[in-house]
C-alpha cells in the first residue's frame, strides 16, 4: 500500500479521496490555489501546498507545481479525482516518469479513450455498438456529405470534448455551416483541439452508464448501471440514480456484456465508466470516462462498496478481492447535485460567501460536500457545492427520502439548484421513472412559458 | 518552564534586534511567528507585534515571493538581513523538478527579512525575502 498520496484536486472530491486514504492508513498531501486556502480539503490533509493563484491554468492544471509538490513531500502516488488532470494522458505519463503511481488507468488507455473518435473505432472493433457516425471531419464539405448519408438530425461533436462543449445539434443542411464553425471554435477554445466528428442524433434517448473496475491481473467486474438522464440544457447532469428504472433485462444484459468486452479489449485497469445512449431496444456506446465519476456514490450505496478505496488498492497492485458473482446490488440510490447556480437564469453560476449552511441527516442520507457556513464560493471553479445522496429499499422510498433531505437543506448566500431538484422529483415523469435526456430542458421550457 | 523559555528567547531577540539597523524582523517557526518592528517615532524600544495580528507591511517594503513549488536554497554570497542588494542580485533559488529557478532581488534596497531556511520546501506565493526599497 502507498505511504503518501497527493490529491490533485479540490472541493468535495478532494475530501472524498482524503477520507478513503485516511481510512486506509495512507497519509495525504493536498494542493490548493490561493482562494482555496481555507477549504476543508486543505484542513483535513496531513500536508497542504499552495500551487498557484485562482485561475485553474496556473494552479490545479499546473503540472510542474503539482509534480514538484508530490516529489518534495515524498508522495508515492497521485489521485487526480475527476475533471482537471484526471483524463490527461500526458499528466499520467509524467507521473510515471517521476516514479509516481497515477491512480487510474495507464496513459495509453487514457489517450485511446480520451480521443472520442479513436475510442469509437476501438469499441467497434470490440463489437460494441456505437452511434452511426464518422471519423474526424476535415471540412464543412465533408460534414455536409456525411450528414446526407446519415440523415438529419445529426450531432457535431468535438473529438477532445466533454461536458457538452463543442457540440451542436444540426436539424437540416441550412444550419450545418454555422454549427460547424461554432462547434469548431468552441472546441478550439475549450480543448485547444478543434477537430470534429459527426453522429446520427438519437432522438430522446436515455443516458445510461455502466461502472467497471479492473485490476492489474486481468480481472474486470461490472458494478451495475446508473441513469443520468436528468440533464441541464448544457448536457450536464443534475440528478442520477442507480439502478436505472424500467431497463429491460435484455438491454441491461447487453449493456453489461458490451462494457465487459470494451474493458477487456483495452486491458482496462482501475475505475471507469462507459456511457451509452439507450433508445427503445438499442444501446449505443457514447464514450468512456477513464476516472472516478461525480455520481459514483449512488453505485457505492447500492453495492455497499467504496470505489475510491478500490481505486487506491488496485493502483497499489492489489487484486480485486471478489468476482462478479459476489456482487449483488441492493435497494435504490439517488443523487442530487446542489450547484451554486440560478436555475431560472439558464443555470448561471454564482459566487460569493455562504452565510448559512445546514445539511440533512438521518437514515439513508449521505452528503459529500466541501462547503461550510462562512466559507466562500470562488468564481474560478465548477459550481457544485454538494452531492446529496438518498438510499431506499425501493425507488419510491429513495425519492421520498431525497425530498425530505432536500427540504432539510439550507444554503444561504448564493442561488442553488435545490428548488430545481425538488421540482424534478415532484413530476410524474420522474416518479414514474419514464424520462429521457430531453426531460429537464422540456420542464424548463414549460416553466418559462407559464 | 517552556513559557519562561519563550520569554527569555524573545527578550534576547529584542536585544539583538536593537543592536542592528533593521526596521522589521520576522521569524516563522512551527506555524507561529514573532515579529519585531521599530516604532515609527524612531524610539529606542521596538514594538513587539501581537503574534496573530494581521500583517501591515511597512512602507516601501516589497515581499519577494515564490512563484513555484520546490526546495529553497540560498545563493552565494549568503544573503543576510541588513545587506544592501543591487537591482538584480540572485539571492536564492528554488529547485523544482531538478531545475534551479533563481530568486532575484528585483530592484535594489536593504534586505529586511530572510523568511526561509536553506533546504526548506516552499509553496507558491510564499514570502522568501522582504526588501526595503531605498
Amino acid at each position: 500500500m502507498f505511504k503518501k498520496v497527493l490529491i490533485a484536486n479540490r472541493g468535495e472530491i478532494a475530501l472524498r479521496i482524503n477520507r478513503a486514504c485516511r481510512e486506509l492508513g495512507v497519509k495525504t498531501v493536498a494542493i490548493f490555489s490561493e482562494p482555496d486556502r481555507e477549504s476543508l480539503h486543505v484542513r483535513h490533509a496531513n500536508e497542504a501546498f499552495c500551487v498557484g493563484p485562482g485561475p485553474v491554468a496556473r494552479s490545479y492544471l499546473s503540472i510542474p507545481n503539482i509534480i514538484s509538490t508530490a516529489l518534495i513531500t515524498n508522495c508515492d502516488a497521485v489521485h487526480p479525482g475527476y475533471g482537471f488532470l484526471a483524463e490527461n494522458a500526458r499528466f499520467a505519463q509524467i507521473c510515471a516518469d517521476h516514479g509516481l503511481t497515477f491512480i487510474g488507468p495507464t496513459p495509453e488507455v487514457i489517450g485511446t479513450m480520451g480521443d472520442k473518435a479513436t475510442a469509437k473505432r476501438v469499441m467497434r472493433e470490440a463489437k460494441v455498438e456505437t452511434t452511426p457516425g464518422t471519423d474526424i471531419l476535415e471540412s464543412v464539405d465533408k460534414a455536409r456529405r456525411a450528414a446526407k448519408d446519415l440523415g438529419y438530425p445529426v450531432l457535431l461533436k468535438a473529438t477532445a470534448g466533454g461536458g457538452g462543449k463543442g457540440m451542436r445539434v444540426v436539424t437540416g443542411p441550412d444550419e450545418l455551416e454555422r454549427a460547424f464553425a461554432g462547434a469548431q471554435n468552441e472546441a478550439e477554445s475549450s480543448f485547444k483541439d478543434g477537430r470534429l466528428y459527426m453522429e446520427k442524433l438519437i432522438v430522446s434517448p436515455r443516458h445510461i452508464e455502466v461502472q467497471v473496475l479492473g485490476d492489474n491481473f486481468g480481472n474486470v467486474v461490472i458494478l451495475g448501471d446508473r441513469d443520468c438522464s436528468v440533464q441541464k440544457p448544457s448536457h450536464q447532469k443534475l440528478i442520477e440514480e442507480a439502478p436505472a428504472a424500467h431497463l429491460s433485462e435484455k438491454i441491461r444484459n447487453s449493456l453489461y456484456a458490451m462494457a465487459l468486452r470494451a474493458a477487456q479489449a483495452v486491458h482496462y485497469t482501475n475505475a471507469g465508466t462507459l456511457e451509452f445512449l439507450v433508445s427503445g431496444d438499442h444501446a449505443y456506446f457514447m464514450e468512456m470516462n477513464t476516472r472516478i465519476q461525480v455520481e459514483h456514490p449512488v453505485t457505492e450505496m447500492v453495492y455497499n462498496i467504496d470505489l475510491v478505496k478500490e481505486q487506491i488498492r488496485i493502483a497499489a497492485g492489489e487484486a480485486l478481492g471478489y468476482t462478479q458473482s459476489d456482487l449483488r446490488p441492493r435497494g435504490h440510490a439517488i443523487e442530487c447535485r446542489i450547484n451554486a447556480e440560478d436555475a431560472r437564469n439558464n443555470f448561471a453560476p454564482a459566487a460569493g460567501t455562504l452565510t448559512n449552511v445546514v445539511f440533512p441527516g438521518g437514515p439513508g442520507i449521505r452528503v459529500d460536500t466541501h462547503i461550510y457556513s462562512g466559507g466562500t464560493v470562488p468564481p474560478f471553479y465548477d459550481s457544485m457545492l454538494a452531492k446529496i445522496v438518498a438510499f431506499g429499499e425501493t425507488r419510491e422510498a429513495a425519492i421520498a427520502r431525497m425530498e425530505r433531505a432536500l427540504r432539510e437543506t439550507v444554503i444561504e448566500g448564493v442561488n442553488t439548484t435545490i428548488q430545481q431538484c425538488l421540482e424534478v422529483l415532484a413530476t410524474d415523469a420522474f416518479t414514474s421513472g419514464h424520462y429521457a435526456i430531453d426531460f429537464l430542458p422540456g420542464l424548463l421550457r414549460q416553466a418559462d412559458a407559464a | 518552564m517552556p513559557g519562561n523559555n519563550v520569554v527569555e528567547r524573545v527578550r534576547s531577540l529584542v536585544v539583538a534586534f536593537l543592536d542592528t539597523d533593521l526596521v522589521r524582523l520576522r521569524i516563522e517557526r512551527d506555524g507561529g511567528h514573532v515579529e519585531l518592528r521599530r516604532a515609527r517615532s524612531r524610539s529606542a524600544t521596538p514594538e513587539l507585534a501581537e503574534p496573530q495580528a494581521p500583517d501591515a507591511p511597512p512602507e516601501n517594503v516589497d515581499a519577494i515571493k515564490s512563484d513555484l513549488v520546490g526546495i529553497f536554497r540560498f545563493s552565494r554570497p549568503l544573503p543576510q538581513t541588513g545587506d544592501m542588494v543591487d537591482s538584480d542580485r540572485e539571492l536564492a533559488y528554488v529547485e523544482a523538478l531538478g531545475i534551479r529557478n533563481p530568486v532575484r532581488s528585483i530592484g535594489s534596497g536593504r534586505l529586511v527579512s530572510v523568511c526561509c531556511d536553506d533546504g526548506q520546501p516552499v509553496e507558491y506565493g510564499q514570502t522568501l525575502f522582504e526588501i526595503q526599497r531605498v
